[in-house]
């Protein structure tokens, strides 16, 4: 199946060209859309899911596939700008997950927006086209500039779907916030791609064909040579005289201004404040976008790059930080919330935290495991959340609800499967990935990196909460009796909304099996499917972007090594932990009619149900230090060089005001001037001719 | 006979006597009066060179010389009377409409 | 009742100091200039005016005449020079909106 891999390039055109179908064809002839561009929508991703899937198996006879596309900036005697692919096995899981998750959105839009009577359609499919357009080919991207193109552009897909009802208040403000933010974000990453550029020449993952090299593997022989094997690229070199830092300094300096973008797509901690107003766009884009995809744009991208992260431990120290801490801090204010996406906002912020946390600790497979179980449950919750608000004629609070586990069945056993994925309940998928997070983050802070546990110690109390207020949703939602009328009668849901939930449901339920560790270690059996996968290939061109490279990298580089722990116990105390959250919620909520129990909280629930006060200090630190700032930025710009301007050309015109005044029509004083005129020229041409 | 400096210093003197009319006269007429005597002057001089090299071309020169004066003359005395009709005075001080 | 002529004292003189100035350097040019105190001067025994009908004319009537270029054409084109200007004093003179006459 070779010829399979040639057609990646089709995989995000396929969307693309329903982005446009939708867009020209909805604004000229819209009749000829029925259903707004849906069905273009549905072909276009079923399409690239047929072909993601066709690559899968390409890439599973160890075929992968990179190749540069298209040069748009050819450099003379530097280095040159272009568009290419890279089909490995972590970016053909992807593919697979995008588009998966994308025609199920898609067909659930159906239900949700089609149904519902909504208007602007097109422009709606149209943002969805162009989304998952920009994200496969962010997936497929094989240079870290094309990467930070299509991250940007996926964060203006973002905006556009959030704001897409914008005529009300919410929705547009909603949009410029997330788009602020990430943008912040990314701006320390522009300034990351740019450093790259100029310190290895190149922005490439990995080294195809002409000569042409990759920046994590010119990262590696940097630091070897520090240490004394092999010779430093001469590029590398040359920048770190002009820089005047050591080589791992320098790069970790590089990887924490990358790691801005990260931050603030995959919504940590402090660039996390974007995610609950985002949940004002409909209830399938945040499905899509805020759930299963474009956050996972941060954690892909780390994961892309791990060649390079994995050999600066400080970095992948902040990570395992950041992500343990944003975990354990969602979660807590998670427990609080009473409308449904809300508590599902902060449930996706707490488990791209334990995803980073993965990441930081070395837990390479650990962690994209749970981005692809995180995907699917995380995807089947924000449906199932969708599903609840057709049916609540788009009422989410928690408390009118209720009950509801008769009236909508499969919606509810749905719901309740990717609920227990998200607890980490076994077998469930959710219980094997971020069990594999926390052992991971375990045995390498037991082994040589005590830092390490301290996440470790956040991941593992933020299960306990995790597990509570997945358990407080689903039981506020669906069980006891119903609190209001709506909730008695609840609109009914139909095959366009069942489809997608069934689909996720099962995959959220079986999708863990492809690498249950603990298993594996017990029986002896060679049933770890994802790491195989993800190890790749020995002696290849390709062999820097499997696990068994990077696991080299981090022992010999970053200094992990594994503590030998089994995994048994810390399965069990997460599971434990995980169960006891559950059980505390199903003490407290799952009786007819529930308290709010939250209110006992006082102060602290204040605390916790205004999210820290992080958003006011964000708009105090825009109010009070960035305009103060721009306002002597402006003086500066309209008093002195406005000035300096203007002031150059009022000489011009004093002077000429004053200058033309000779002209005064007499015409006797003409000819005095022409007369005095004659008789400098006279004068000048005798004293240089010699005439006197 | 008489040296040839007399000569372009009597040329000069009469020449400058025209420019000093041009710079200070008033009326009309007397410009072109001044500008009268300032062509003969150069006539005078074209003459005075003809006699110094020997060639006739001076002296033939001076006729064209006094016959454009002629013309000139008609055509100036012709724009004074439009100019007396625009402006009621033939003072060239008046007429200063043409002026920033 | 005729006045007499009176020295036209509304003058500005202070203009008139460029043409003294004008004066000044060219006197100074001609006489520091070294010409030959020889002048060629014309034979005695020609008619200088009658050459010079012959030169305006492009004929060799005298010797003088045969030595000098010729002025036929710029002769030609003075008298179509001065026929404009006597076209043009007219045309300026003349006032159209009185017409017959006044």
């Amino acid at each position: 199946m070779v010829g399979a891999l040639e057609f990646t390039p089709a995989i995000p055109l396929l969307p693309l060209a329903s982005f446009f179908v939708a867009l020209l064809v909805g604004y000229f002839a819209p009749r000829l859309l029925p259903k707004g561009g849906a069905i273009p929508g549905i072909v276009a991703t079923a399409g690239s899911l047929v072909m993601s899937v066709l690559a899968f198996f390409a890439v599973s006879q160890g075929d992968y596939y990179a190749e540069s596309l298209y040069t748009w900036v050819v450099g003379q005697g530097t280095f040159s700008l272009h568009f290419g692919v890279l089909v490995d096995p972590l970016s053909a899981m992807m593919l697979i997950i995008v588009s998966l998750v994308a025609f199920l959105v898609h067909v659930f839009s159906l239900g949700y927006m089609n149904d519902e009577g909504e208007t602007g359609l097109p422009r709606y499919y149209a943002g969805l086209g162009l989304f998952t357009f920009s994200m496969l080919s962010f997936v497929v991207a094989d240079n870290l500039l094309m990467a930070f193109m299509f991250f940007e552009l996926v964060g203006l897909c973002s905006f556009l779907l959030i704001g897409f009802h914008f005529r009300e208040p919410g929705p547009p403000s909603a949009a410029k916030k997330a788009f602020l933010v990430t943008r912040f974000g990314d701006y320390f990453f522009l300034i990351g791609v740019v450093a790259i550029f100029a310190t290895f020449g190149t922005a490439r993952f990995v080294a195809t064909g002409e000569g042409a090299h990759a920046f994590p593997h010119m990262a590696e022989q940097a630091l070897a040579a520090v240490s004394g094997e092999g010779a430093m690229p001469e590029h590398v070199a040359h920048f770190l005289d002009v820089v005047g830092m050591s080589a791992r300094d320098w790069f970790s300096v590089v990887g924490l201004l990358v790691l801005g973008g990260v931050v603030g797509k995959s919504a940590q901690f402090p660039l996390h404040t974007w995610l609950p107003d985002a949940m004002e766009g409909p209830t399938p884009v945040s499905a899509l976008i805020h759930a299963a995809t474009m956050v996972a744009a941060g954690v892909y991208l780390v994961a892309r790059m791990y060649g390079f992260y994995a050999l600066l431990p400080t970095v992948l120290a902040i990570i395992a930080l950041v992500g343990g801490f944003t975990a354990l801090f969602a979660a807590t204010m998670g427990v609080v919330k009473d409308e449904l996406k809300q508590v599902l906002a902060y449930s996706t912020i707490s488990q791209y935290g334990y995803m980073m946390l993965g990441l930081g600790t070395g837990g390479y497979i650990a962690a994209t495991f749970h981005l692809m179980t995180h995907a699917f449950f995380k995807a089947l919750l924000f449906l199932g959340a969708g599903s609840v608000i057709i049916a609540m004629h788009h009422n989410e609070n928690m408390w009118d609800m209720g009950g509801l586990k008769e009236k909508m069945p499969v919606t509810y056993y749905t719901f309740l499967s990717g609920s227990l994925a998200l607890a980490g309940i076994v077998p469930f998928a959710g219980f094997w990935s971020k069990d594999e997070i926390l052992y991971e983050a375990l045995i390498y802070g037991a082994g040589d990196s005590p830092i390490l546990l301290v996440a470790y110690a956040m991941g593992l109390l933020a299960v306990f909460f995790t597990g509570f207020y997945t358990f407080r949703m689903v039981f506020l939602t669906f069980h006891g009796e119903s609190r209001s009328d709506t909730a008695e009668n609840p609109h009914g849901v139909g095959w366009n909304v069942k489809f997608p939930l069934v689909v996720l449901g099962i995959l959220a339920a079986t999708v863990g099996l492809v690498n249950m560790t603990p298993v594996a270690e017990f029986t002896g059996a060679h049933i770890e499917f994802l790491h195989d996968w993800l190890a790749g290939t020995q002696g290849t061109a390709l062999s820097g972007l499997g696990y068994e490279h990077y696991h080299h990298l981090l022992e010999d580089f970053a200094g992990y090594h594994a503590a030998d722990i089994a995994p048994f116990v810390p399965a069990a105390v997460s599971l434990a932990l995980a169960l006891g959250g559950a059980g505390l919620a199903w003490v407290l909520y799952n009786v007819d009619e529930p308290t709010k129990h939250t209110e006992k909280l006082g102060g602290a629930k204040t605390v916790l149900y205004n999210n820290y006060y992080q958003d006011e200090y964000q708009v105090w630190l825009a109010n009070g230090v960035t305009l103060p700032l721009a306002r002597a930025a402006d003086t500066f710009d309209q008093g002195v060089i406005d000035g300096v301007v203007n002031a150059v050309s009022s000489v011009s015109l004093f002077s000429g005001s004053r200058i033309k005044r000779v002209q005064d029509g007499v015409v006797t004083h003409y000819a005095a001037m022409l007369t005095l005129g004659l008789v400098a020229l006279l004068v000048v041409f005798g004293v240089a001719g010699g005439w006197f | 006979m008489v040296p040839m400096e007399y000569y372009l210093l009597l040329s000069a003197a009469v020449f400058c006597i025209g420019v000093f009319g041009v710079l200070t006269r008033r009326s009309a007429l007397m410009f072109l009066m001044s500008v009268e005597l300032m062509l003969n002057a150069a006539s005078v001089n074209l003459v005075a060179f003809s006699w110094f090299h020997g060639n006739l071309s001076g002296q033939a020169f001076t006729l064209f010389v006094m016959a454009l004066a002629a013309a000139e003359v008609a055509v100036g005395i012709g724009i004074i009377l439009t100019l007396y009709r625009n402006f009621d005075d033939i003072d060239v001080t008046n007429a200063t409409t043409m002026r920033w | 009742m005729t006045s007499r002529p009176e020295f036209a004292d509304d003058l500005n003189f202070v203009s008139g100091l460029a043409a003294v100035a004008l004066f000044a350097v060219m006197a100074v040019v001609f006489v520091g200039a070294g010409f030959e105190s020889a002048t060629a001067g014309f034979p005695a025994d020609v008619s200088v005016t009658a050459s010079l009908g012959y030169v305006l004319m492009d004929l060799n009537g005298t010797s003088l005449a045969e030595a000098t270029p010729g002025f036929l054409a710029a002769f030609e084109t003075i008298d179509i020079v001065l026929v404009a200007a006597l076209a043009g004093a007219v045309f300026l003179a003349d006032r159209g909106d009185r017409g017959g006459d006044r």
